[in-house]
């Protein structure tokens, strides 16, 4: 008890000492040294502001074998080089698209971020989902099919997670390898993809394992109609592409539009 | 000779593969050597057999590349291990990262196979003796000569390395010395599906067989542990009946004490069950707090070992951060992972394991500045942990089950597993999770064995207001599921869910019967219901169910167990390692998770929160 009541005596004195010695301080060093906190929290606030808006970070997702690492080189090399296999790691790159080298003047890298497919991956995805301006959903146009219900669950998973809902990001679905003769068309692939969601809606709670925190308890689409991409708050768009051949031009205009060069 | 030798990055990129053998290869066993070997943390193995492929990998940790050789099976070739080193060895001298195309690397890689062709060819005529061991011989192994055949897994307690990994700069000594290789340890790791024969027989003789008699005295009233396996002493008892042999019709009368009016006193209604939310739709509040690490336990791993290098110089290191990390430097920190995961109730042969991979995948990495070996490993397995715990597919029960009745067919779900872990009441547990999302659901008491299991059953399906499917008992079981099932079609049920009896893996008729069981119904979901007690024993349960049902599988498609329930989840409170042990052995995910005895106590998996729990 003794402590506490020297403790709060030495307090008091220096309570009052405290203004007295501000006092002494000559005034110009006062102001001097407020103006410098207040210009660099200001500066601080400012970069902090102005960073947010300006992400390039583009995502490529997809089921396993859809064509994603092959888009990717495409992109950045317009060469698909020897051909992939199942990628056990993301492949990241900030470059200008390979058509764009002959573009003169300064125009503005995309950082490219390959995210791998297969299912034990997933986490991979959501670390790069808050800083993602764009997402690219890469579908399989060949095996459409039978890898349906696994896409729609994937980009359900994508379309209702609370970065994308929050952020509005928007989303191309890209109907990869069309080149070959098989392979569906996009509108066909839009129908199916709609189709599949609704049954993704009927469920009122998912039994997946949570593979993130980041709860997913958004839901898309309004209620009591059938589900369509218009009706999520974000873009979400279709394009066909084929990597192998590498045209991307649909690709890469949907990424241009969202990081100006 | 050789089929293929690949170069790609770990994201994928294929940067060389050998023009001079290029033949097409069946089937795609890259895709599949990664999908169900490398990313299943299984890369500490040796090799992988795809078809008629033997399929043999490195890894150069720090540039962040594989190296793969795919060869004949029924081909011995005895330099592969020696072919991958070297061409590691010479493609890190050329490796670009901005480079693509690494054609000039033909004529290195020529010499490089003539080379090491002509040194198999040496070996092979300076051997004096050719022992046939179990008839495959790999050549490039390390391999101590006192591992012991039943340890063979087993690090060499001198700190020697074990004969797991290729591409090994030891291997040169022991070959140049002709040391005798037995490697009947590396020899049936065959499997794509984790169930490994070599393991079993292993099991077997070390004498652990399935749980005593004794353990199962406290568990849910059955002590069918110990009279199935003993046939009955007294004369006057009758032998119980329990494959498929048709008994006569009086015994059947005799044991079946069905009660056809039901039970006295309880043929009024009983108020249904409603005990609020199943906490399957309640996200667990997981607080993520920051890494703990003990900073206690990684310095005294560090000490002993860090005698060869000087304490200044280990220091110096682990701040700049240049060094390579070396099987020395992961030797004590993976050490001191194992124990710790062990200790955890994670079964022995599976930390083992997982170290390996942890070693494959961080072996020759540069250490990133001002971390230790500890943290790097420890991030290591984090990772892996993570990746194994993830489900392969999804596990979504709701959309199977709308996708079924699409179909207009039930969705049919059997319950197996051992003696006593407790099936019946999980199954209730799901019926009431099902019946809360609206799903109607149905049961089938299959269980024609356990006295009071058809009227435990009964006794839920009146709580929860579903139909029961029942047969009384001594039926056979196939015979019943089958039934009930057509039963669901006809009346509407969306779900069928399939109790069976409980039985132990070693048990073969009883195996038998379970396995025509499955085959006869075809079933959605075969769900494995493990308790989260059981320790070494959750591997050998799982993968002899695994085996007896691939073995006894009919023609068509094999079904394997497609689910985990694990249960008993709130009587552990940190030891969680049964959890990793079951999905490594088997490759199926946790789909529920059994935490109380009420109806709401059925939960999901949280992976992060048990990876935390197992590394802390």
């Amino acid at each position: 008890m003794e402590n506490l009541e020297d403790l709060k005596l030495m307090v008091e004195q220096w309570t009052n000492q405290g203004p007295e010695y501000l006092q002494k301080i000559p005034p110009f060093q006062l102001y001097a040294a407020i103006g410098l906190l207040l210009l660099t929290t200001v500066l601080l606030l400012s970069f902090r502001l102005v960073r947010r808006t300006k992400s390039n970070t583009v995502l490529l997702s997809g089921l396993s074998g859809s064509g994603k690492t092959v888009l990717f080189y495409q992109l950045r090399d317009g060469s698909s080089h020897q051909g992939s296999v199942t990628s056990m790691e993301p492949n990241e790159g900030t470059f200008v698209f390979h058509s764009e080298h002959a573009k003169k003047g300064k125009i503005k890298p995309v950082h490219l971020v390959d995210a791998p497919g297969h299912s034990r991956l997933r986490p991979k995805l959501e670390e790069f989902l808050p800083q993602a301006a764009a997402i690219v959903f890469v579908v399989d146009a060949l095996e459409f099919l039978p890898n349906c219900r696994a896409a729609s669950e994937y980009l359900y998973d994508i379309l209702t997670n609370a970065n994308v809902v929050k952020k509005k990001i928007p989303v191309l679905l890209c109907c990869n390898k069309t080149d070959k003769l098989t392979a569906h068309t996009k509108e066909f692939i839009k129908k199916q993809m709609e189709k599949e969601m609704q049954y993704e809606k009927l469920r009122a709670s998912r039994s997946a394992v949570s593979t993130a925190d980041i709860a997913n308890d958004y839901t898309i689409g309004i209620e009591g109609e059938v589900f369509s991409f218009s009706h999520c708050c974000n873009r979400v768009t279709v394009a066909e592409a084929s990597g192998l051949n590498g045209e991307t031009v649909q690709v890469q205009d949907f990424i241009r539009e969202y990081i100006k060069p | 000779m050789l089929e293929q030798l690949l170069i790609f990055t770990r994201g994928g990129l294929i940067l060389w593969t050998c023009k001079e053998i290029g033949n097409a290869l069946k089937g795609s066993p890259i895709d599949t050597l990664i999908r169900s070997c490398l990313l299943e943390e299984r890369s500490g193995e040796v090799s992988f057999n795809y078809g008629a492929y033997t399929l043999k990998w490195t890894f150069h940790n720090d540039l962040g590349l594989v190296f793969v050789a795919v060869y004949q099976k029924i081909l011995q070739l005895l330099y592969v291990d020696d072919l991958l080193s070297m061409v590691k060895q010479s493609f890190s001298e050329i490796y670009d990262p901005k480079r693509m195309r690494y054609d000039d690397f033909d004529e290195t890689f020529r010499q490089l196979r003539v080379e090491a062709e002509a040194r198999a060819e040496e070996m092979k005529r300076t051997k004096q003796v050719v022992k046939p061991l179990n008839g495959v011989k790999k050549q490039g192994q390390v391999s101590k000569e006192e591992t012991k055949k039943s340890n063979g897994e087993k690090k060499d307690d001198e700190g020697k390395v074990s004969s797991v990994s290729n591409g090994n700069h030891k291997m040169e000594d022991d070959v140049a010395n002709g040391k005798e290789n037995s490697a009947d340890n590396n020899n049936n790791n065959n499997n794509s599906v984790g169930v490994d024969v070599s393991k079993l027989a292993k099991l077997r003789s070390k004498g652990v067989r399935g749980r005593g008699g004794l353990r199962k005295a406290d568990s849910i009233g059955s002590n069918k542990g110990s009279s199935k396996v003993e046939p009955p002493k007294k004369a006057t008892k009758k032998n119980r009946v329990w494959d498929d042999a048709a008994a006569a019709p009086k015994q059947e009368e005799k044991l079946d004490f069905t009660d056809e009016h039901g039970d006295n006193g309880h043929v009024d209604v009983v108020a249904a069950a409603d005990q609020g939310e199943s906490m399957m739709d309640k996200e667990e509040v997981f607080s993520s707090d920051s890494e703990s690490e003990d900073d206690d336990e990684p310095i005294s791993d560090e000490k002993p070992e860090a005698k060869k290098k000087g304490w200044f110089s280990s220091v110096f290191q682990s701040i700049t951060g240049k060094a390579n990390l070396e099987r020395t430097d992961l030797e004590p920190a993976l050490k001191a992972l194992k124990e710790r995961l062990m200790t955890k109730n994670v079964a022995e042969e599976i930390a083992e394991k997982l170290c390996e991979s942890v070693e494959a995948s961080l072996e020759g990495k540069k250490l990133a500045s001002f971390t230790r070996i500890s943290s790097t490993v420890q991030g290591a397995m984090e990772e892996a942990l993570i990746r194994i715990l993830t489900p392969r597919r999804s596990i979504d029960i709701m959309r199977d089950v709308h996708a079924a009745k699409e179909q207009r067919r039930p969705y049919v779900v059997v319950f197996v597993g051992v003696n006593g872990v407790g099936k019946s009441t999980n199954l209730a547990k799901v019926a009431y999770w099902l019946q809360q999302h609206k799903v109607s659901v149905m049961m089938a008491a299959c269980d024609t064995f356990r006295s009071g299991a058809v009227e435990q059953l009964r006794t839920h399906a009146r709580r929860l207001q579903i139909p029961i499917f029942e047969k009384g008992y001594e039926k056979d079981p196939a015979v019943v599921a089958k039934e009930a099932i057509q039963e669901a079609t006809r009346n509407g049920s969306d779900v069928v869910l399939v109790d069976t009896a409980g039985r132990m893996q070693d048990n073969e008729p009883l195996m038998r019967a379970l396995s025509k069981l499955i085959n006869l119904n075809k079933p959605d979901l075969v769900l494995f219901v493990g308790e989260a007690l059981v320790g070494n024993d959750a591997v050998d349960q799982l993968s002899k169910f695994n085996q007896k049902l691939s073995d006894l599988s009919t023609s068509g498609s094999t079904r394997l167990i497609d689910g985990i329930l694990l249960t008993k989840f709130d009587t552990i409170d940190d030891k969680v390692g049964a959890a990793l042990s079951m999905v490594y052995i088997s490759g199926a995910p946790v789909m529920f998770v059994g935490c109380g005895q009420s109806y709401t106590d059925l939960k999901k998996l949280n992976v992060k929160a048990i990876v935390k729990t197992l590394l802390k």
